[in-house]
């Protein structure tokens, strides 16, 4: 079935023109009955910071829908799976910057390197994954991760009116972090960050497959010049930041 | 010849007393266990920047004591040094209780110390956690068969004992690794972090023993030679030197490279500068030496026991220096620039201990105290009499 | 040698006993009580005969459940939220029979039941 959408996907310079033309627009318009993650495919993210507004949250926002993750009022404990960094030079010179961090889903994952009980995993198509069933909430995943990208359950999270029903709640005393909205990438559709961006910043998040070298991201991955965040730990991290 | 090995009577008021109060503090302890099981991590200090804190301090401190608690017995059965073959049983089962005393609160830190069996089901060999349970459990055995070989079949004992030695010496470097290995952390990154815990385990191990050792004796009024207590000494400046040392290199080393420039001077003169200089290096070098190589204090058992007091505080201090200043330091993530964000980007962390966490800490202890005295009360651990063996001259004094 | 046992040998058969009194089960039970009403559902057929999955639900909800987090497959007629379409009340279906066998799992902590 996989093999299905992949080579469909194979079909190349038609669809990748449809790509280019409209992101975010989903290739498979209804979930099958069965999918399945493929080794064939690793998702990646470019964002362009200079399109990324200071003052814009959107995809911060997006996020805490989407995936339910509540805000206690408590800046030390709070949980972010994406957040807006801001930089300033130190030496005063050049402009600042403002951009999202999120998990980086490496290639390298020392949280999955240092997980006593394989709670941390990387699925097949390389997402960097946390099975809550199995965190024994020992935190050794974020004294090892250097990107801050992980936030302990430290309270039960407040009650709240709405809910995404497709994404669980919070169980305290588990470690948790961004999924790149894995039940959306699972139904063909992009991470809730990427489509707030697109609909409501400027557009500055592009994701998508890059084993597939006619994607878009494939493709601007070539085109411009980009890099990652400290590039010399060896992590290989699939978030690619573009202007800093 | 050496005295015979007999229990402690333990019938007096005080040795009750002491009971009560070590059962006490580890009731205490399990009282902050289930509040932080029932109301979560939110009641300690601990956040999402500083994520190990107070009971992390503890458990792992107790865990290089433990390894470190297995000196006399290393130095008596690998080293044939024949005054200190009268405390091998004691040494031994002191291993045993504070691993246990460590290994508990670091069990009932979990946030989800219900699932703390699952390491066993679903082994992850690339992590440090992972060897360490099995260098722990192996310890735990290694530690056992070796009493068990000092009482049963002493034939065993040196195979055992040394195989204890060679074990202990993984075990902490084990440890130290935890820290080690992390490339993400400037703060510990370093080869050199392991051995680092090896030596404090010396220190650290040694002074207990001696702490206990005169606290036993004196309280009970047995006899405890003083030559004995300087050896101990002997040793602990031995073992000290060696942690300095180390303290160097690694601070030379980190020196030397631009790269770490800045952390090293945040460390030297930063919010965590005062446990650094107080605490790393008076605690675990500087001060124990002054004492120790005092011409006056150095040479009585008064002397040598502040200095052991000081050294375990020490090795608290190291310890508690490497996790929290480790953790406080933040990501340089875009080196050039000032961070700053709502997650506390680029920011030193913060952290205060809560009372439960320190409760939860002490409660380690309390296991571990709680075990020794009964340890000494129903097993023949200690000699009646502890002198040296005839012909044994004390080498060297201050 | 003391015949007599010492105070810690004494308390410790003392408190042997309360436990095993405990177990042979000395607490009030529900057992003799009817078995609970469940509410009928409302499609025609489940995913797998009625009295397999009276029996075997949890293994294969587990079962999927490693799958689907670990391997990204993803059956979406046997996912939990599908569970919802006949048996659209969480209280009067699975919480009904868990309270009856005391069987307390805690899939409900953090999966939200569609209803």
């Amino acid at each position: 079935m996989t093999m299905d959408r992949r080579s469909v996907l194979g079909l190349g310079g038609m669809l990748a023109a449809g790509v280019l033309l409209a992101p975010g627009l989903r290739l498979v318009a209804a979930p099958e009955e069965a999918t399945e993650a493929s080794d064939k495919r690793r998702w990646a993210m470019l964002i362009d910071t200079n399109q990324c507004d200071p003052s814009c949250t959107s995809c911060m926002k997006a996020c805490r829908v989407e995936n339910n993750v509540p805000l206690f009022g408590d800046p030390k404990r709070d949980i972010h799976w994406i957040r807006k960094v801001e930089l300033r030079p130190k030496d005063g010179k050049g402009p600042d910057r403002s951009l999202p961090m999120l998990c980086n889903h490496c290639e390298n994952p020392p949280c999955v390197h240092v997980c006593p009980t394989q709670a941390s995993f990387i699925r097949k198509d390389g997402l960097v994954l946390i099975d809550m069933h199995r965190c024994i909430g020992c935190r050794y995943c974020m004294i090892a991760c250097p990107y801050k990208a992980r936030s302990l359950v430290y309270n039960e999270p407040p009650e709240s009116a709405s809910h995404n029903r497709k994404v669980p709640r919070r169980a305290m005393g588990v470690v948790e972090k961004c999924t790149f909205c894995v039940h959306r990438l699972d139904e063909g559709g992009q991470p809730a960050c990427v489509e707030a961006c697109s609909n409501e910043g400027k557009g500055g998040m592009l994701f998508g497959d890059v084993n597939d070298p006619n994607s878009a991201i494939s493709q601007k991955l070539h085109q411009v010049l980009s890099t990652t965040i400290r590039p010399d730990l060896g992590l290989k991290p699939r978030v690619h930041y573009q202007g800093i | 010849m050496l005295s015979e090995f007999s229990a402690i009577q333990g019938r007096s008021s005080g040795y009750w007393k002491l009971v009560a109060l070590s059962s006490g503090v580890f009731l205490l302890g399990l009282g902050a266990f289930l509040a932080i099981e029932v109301r979560g991590h939110g009641i300690t200090g601990m956040n999402n920047q500083v994520v190990w804190g107070l009971p992390h301090v503890f458990a792992i401190t107790l865990l290089v004591m433990a390894s470190g608690a297995l000196n006399l017995g290393s130095m008596s059965t690998v080293f044939a040094t024949i005054q200190f073959k009268q405390f091998t049983r004691f040494s031994a089962f002191l291993s045993i209780v504070l691993l246990i005393g460590g290994l508990t609160v670091l069990l009932l830190d979990l946030g989800r110390p219900d699932r703390m069996l699952l390491p066993m089901l679903y082994m992850n060999f690339r992590s440090m956690f992972t060897w360490n349970v099995f260098l722990y459990s192996g310890f735990m055995i290694l530690c056992l068969l070796y009493l068990w070989s000092m009482f049963e079949y002493k034939q065993f004992t040196k195979v055992v004992g040394s195989t204890a030695f060679a074990w202990r010496v993984i075990l902490t470097t084990g440890t130290g690794s935890i820290f080690g290995v992390i490339h993400a952390r400037d703060v510990f990154y370093s080869a050199i972090t392991g051995p680092m815990f090896v030596a404090v385990s010396l220190t650290s191990g040694t002074a207990l023993s001696t702490l206990l050792l005169v606290g036993t004796y004196q309280q009970t009024k047995r006899h405890l030679d003083d030559k004995l207590v300087f050896g101990l000494r002997n040793a602990l400046i031995f073992f000290t030197l060696l942690v300095g040392y180390l303290f160097v290199v690694e601070k030379f080393t980190k020196f030397y490279s631009p790269a770490f420039y800045e952390v090293e001077t945040w460390l030297l003169t930063g919010p965590w500068a005062w446990l650094y200089w107080l605490g790393v290096w008076g605690g675990c070098v500087i001060f124990p030496l002054v004492i120790l190589f005092h011409k006056r204090l150095g040479n009585t058992v008064k002397g040598v026991f502040i200095a052991s007091i000081i050294t375990v505080v020490g090795a608290f201090a190291f310890v508690g220096h490497n996790l929290l200043a480790g953790q406080a330091y933040p990501f340089d993530m875009f080196p050039g620039y000032q961070l700053s964000s709502v997650f506390l980007d680029g920011q030193d962390a913060h952290y205060l201990p809560s009372v439960v966490e320190l409760v939860l800490g002490l409660g380690g202890i309390g296991l571990s105290a709680l075990l020794f005295l009964l340890g000494i009360r129903f097993f023949r651990l200690l000699p009646a009499k502890a002198v040296p063996p005839p012909g044994w001259e004390l080498p060297w004094s201050p | 040698m003391d015949y007599f046992p010492t105070l810690a040998t004494r308390v410790s058969l003392a408190l042997l006993l309360v436990l095993f009194l405990g177990a042979i089960g000395v607490y009030p039970s529900t057992a003799g009580a009817d078995p609970p009403q469940l509410e009928k559902p409302k499609g025609e057929r489940c995913i797998r005969d009625t009295n397999w999955m009276r029996h075997n639900h949890m293994d294969l909800l587990k079962h999927n459940r490693s799958l689907t987090v670990r391997e990204g497959k993803r059956i979406r007629s046997e996912s939990l939220l599908q569970c919802a379409g006949c048996h659209p009340n969480r209280d009067r279906f699975c919480d009904r029979c868990h309270g009856y066998v005391a069987v307390a799992p805690d899939c409900f902590e953090c999966h939200i039941y569609p209803e």
